[in-house]
C-alpha cells in the first residue's frame, strides 16, 4: 500500500498545469499561496529511493514524508504527473 | 564633534596608521588570532563594542558575568575575551607591560598592550552569561573550543581590514553610518538584525517596527529608516550564504518594496552566542553605538532549542535601569499569512488563530531547496532570483552553505601586508 508521501511543491505555475489536467483538488495549501502535492510511495520504494539517492532521509519524526530529494528528480516526478494525469507514477521513474 | 555612543562616552576610533608602526612592529612578538578574534579586534577599534577599549580583564569579566555591568557601572552583558594557549605564553614568554602584535590570515592587525594574563572558569562563563553549562547549547560549544588563558588589554587596529565583494558596499563603521543618518536626516533609526534572505514575514516585521518607531514624527515628511544589520560570522551547514543574505535583503531596496530614502542595508562582524535575552542586550548596545534610536526583537531573539522563552529578549529589556541604554526595544509578535484575511497578517490583531499559516523557516528551506519559485505572497520574485544568483556566484550552485562553501567560500575581507 501507497503511503509515504514525497512533498512535490506547488506554486501558481504549477497549480495552473494541475488544473489543465484536473489534478488541481489533490493540493493542499500549506503557506501563502504555496501548496503541496503528495506523491505516495510504498516502503519498498522509499527504500530504492533512499539508496538510490544517498542524501535523501525519510523524516520519521517530525514530516513523516522522504525529505531532501534533489530538485531535479521532483521537477520529473511533476512533469510526470502532468503527463500521466496521475500521481501514481513512482514506478515509472524508478 | 564628538560622536557619542552606549554608556553616554564618546565613541572614538582606535585606529593607527600602518606607516607609524612598521619599525615598532619588527621588534614585537607575533601572536596568530582566531577569526573570532579579529571579526571583534575590528569591532572594538571602529567602536561597534564602545565604551571597550579592549579585551576584558578579569575584573571586567567578572562584573560582566555577575552584574552584567563593566567596573564603570555601564550596561554590558557578553565578555569579550581573547584566549589563548598556556603555551604560547611560555613559548613568547608574555607578560603583563609587553607590547604585541595580534596577527590574522598571516598579517598583522592589530597592536595590545598586555594589561594582565589570567585564566578563569569557562563553566562559570557559561552558565551566568548563557545560562547552562549543557554541552549541545552552540555557545557552550564554543566557549569549550577556547583556549584557557586569557589576555587583556587595549588594542589598537594598524592594518584596516579590505572588505571583498559584495560585502564592500554594504560596510559600514559606526563613524560612517552616524554620517550617513545625518545626510538621510533620519531622526530616528530602527534596527532589524536578520541572518535570513527575506520572505514576507521578515518584511512586515521591518514595517511593523517602522510604524513602532516613527510613532508620533510627521508622516509628510518621512524621518524614521530602517536599518537592516545583517550579522555576519561563522557559517553552519544549511545556513543562507552571506552574500544571498545581504544582496537578498538589498533586493528588497532595488525592487522598491522598501523606499531608498527610509531603508538601508549593512551589516556587523558578529559570532553568535545565542545567548538569548543576554544577546538582545548587546545586539541593542551595538545598534545603538550605530546611532541607531530603536532595535526590533521578534520571537527568540538569538535564542537556540529550547534554553530561554521566546520573549525572554523582549522582557530583559524591562530590567535595565533609566538612562543605561540610548537605544529603545520595538518588540514584535509573529506575523503570519491568514488565508481568510488573504495577506500577512499580526497575530496581535488577526483572531483567525485556527487558520493562521505560519512562516515555518524548515517549510521556506524546503521550497527553496527544491528551487521551486514560492509563490509572491511567501518571497518576492525579485528577491528569490537575486539568491538564486548569488547561489551560484558564490554558493558553489547552493543558496545555503554546504562543505565545499565552508572550505572554499571566497574571504569576507583580506588583509594586506604592511609595507
Amino acid at each position: 500500500m501507497n503511503k509515504i508521501p514525497i512533498n512535490i511543491w506547488i506554486n501558481d505555475q504549477r497549480y495552473e498545469k494541475l488544473s489543465q489536467v484536473g489534478l488541481e483538488k489533490l493540493t493542499e495549501e500549506v503557506l501563502a499561496g504555496m501548496k503541496v502535492l503528495k506523491i505516495f510511495c510504498t516502503e519498498e520504494q522509499k527504500d530504492r529511493l533512499i539508496k538510490k539517492f544517498p542524501k535523501a532521509k525519510y523524516d520519521q519524526s517530525t514530516t513523516k514524508s522522504i525529505e531532501l530529494l534533489p530538485a531535479n528528480f521532483k521537477d520529473e516526478l511533476f512533469d510526470k504527473v502532468i503527463e500521466k494525469k496521475s500521481t501514481n507514477i513512482l514506478s515509472e521513474v524508478l | 564633534m564628538k560622536i557619542i555612543g552606549h554608556g553616554n562616552q564618546p565613541i572614538e576610533e582606535r585606529i593607527l596608521e600602518s606607516k607609524t608602526v612598521n619599525n615598532v612592529i619588527k621588534k614585537l612578538n607575533y601572536i596568530s588570532i582566531s577569526s573570532r578574534v579579529a571579526r571583534e579586534c575590528i569591532n572594538i577599534a571602529y567602536g561597534f563594542f564602545s565604551p571597550l577599549k579592549g579585551f576584558m580583564n578579569s575584573k571586567t569579566l567578572e562584573s560582566v558575568c555577575q552584574e552584567m555591568i563593566l567596573p564603570s557601572e555601564v550596561l554590558w552583558p557578553i565578555p569579550i575575551l581573547l584566549d589563548i594557549k598556556k603555551e604560547e605564553i611560555d613559548k613568547k614568554k608574555l607578560k603583563v607591560g609587553d607590547q604585541i602584535v595580534l596577527s590574522y590570515q598571516g598579517q598583522p592587525l592589530a597592536l595590545l598592550d598586555i594589561d594582565e594574563i589570567y585564566q578563569y572558569d569557562k563553566q562559570k562563563i557559561a552558565q551566568t552569561v548563557l545560562g547552562t553549562t549543557d554541552e549541545k547549547h552552540p555557545g557552550v560549544k564554543m566557549l569549550d573550543k577556547w583556549n584557557n588563558y586569557f589576555i587583556a588589554g587595549p588594542i589598537q587596529l594598524i592594518n584596516e581590514p579590505k572588505f571583498q565583494p559584495p560585502f564592500d558596499r554594504f560596510w559600514y563603521t559606526p563613524v560612517q553610518l552616524r554620517k550617513l543618518f545625518k545626510e538621510k536626516k533620519w531622526e530616528r533609526v530602527v534596527a532589524h538584525q536578520t541572518r535570513n534572505v527575506p520572505h514576507t514575514g521578515h518584511e512586515w516585521l521591518m514595517k511593523g517596527a517602522w510604524f513602532s518607531a516613527n510613532g508620533d514624527l510627521s508622516v509628510e515628511k518621512l524621518k524614521t529608516g530602517i536599518l537592516v544589520s545583517c550579522i555576519i560570522g561563522p557559517k553552519r551547514v544549511g545556513d543562507f550564504i552571506d552574500e544571498a543574505i545581504l544582496l537578498g535583503q538589498q533586493q528588497l531596496n532595488d525592487s522598491s518594496y522598501f523606499r531608498n530614502d527610509v531603508h538601508m542595508t549593512s551589516f556587523v562582524l558578529w559570532d553568535m552566542r545565542y545567548a538569548g535575552p543576554k544577546e538582545a542586550l548587546l545586539h541593542a548596545i551595538i545598534r545603538s553605538n550605530l546611532g541607531c534610536t530603536h532595535h526590533m526583537f521578534g520571537r527568540d531573539h538569538a535564542g537556540v532549542g529550547s534554553y530561554y522563552d521566546p520573549y525572554d529578549a523582549h522582557r530583559i529589556f524591562d530590567k535595565v535601569p533609566e538612562g543605561k541604554l540610548n537605544i529603545k526595544p520595538v518588540r514584535i509578535l509573529e506575523w503570519w499569512y491568514c488565508p481568510i484575511c488573504q495577506e500577512v497578517t499580526y497575530s496581535g490583531l488577526c483572531g483567525h488563530t485556527k487558520e493562521r499559516q505560519n512562516f515555518s523557516g524548515t517549510m521556506v528551506r524546503s521550497i527553496i531547496q527544491d528551487k521551486v519559485q514560492p509563490t509572491r505572497l511567501l518571497m518576492r520574485p525579485e528577491v528569490f532570483q537575486t539568491m538564486m544568483q548569488s547561489a551560484e556566484k558564490y554558493g558553489f550552485g547552493s543558496p545555503f552553505c554546504n562543505e565545499k562553501y565552508l572550505k572554499q567560500r571566497q574571504p569576507v575581507f583580506l588583509l594586506s601586508p604592511i609595507s
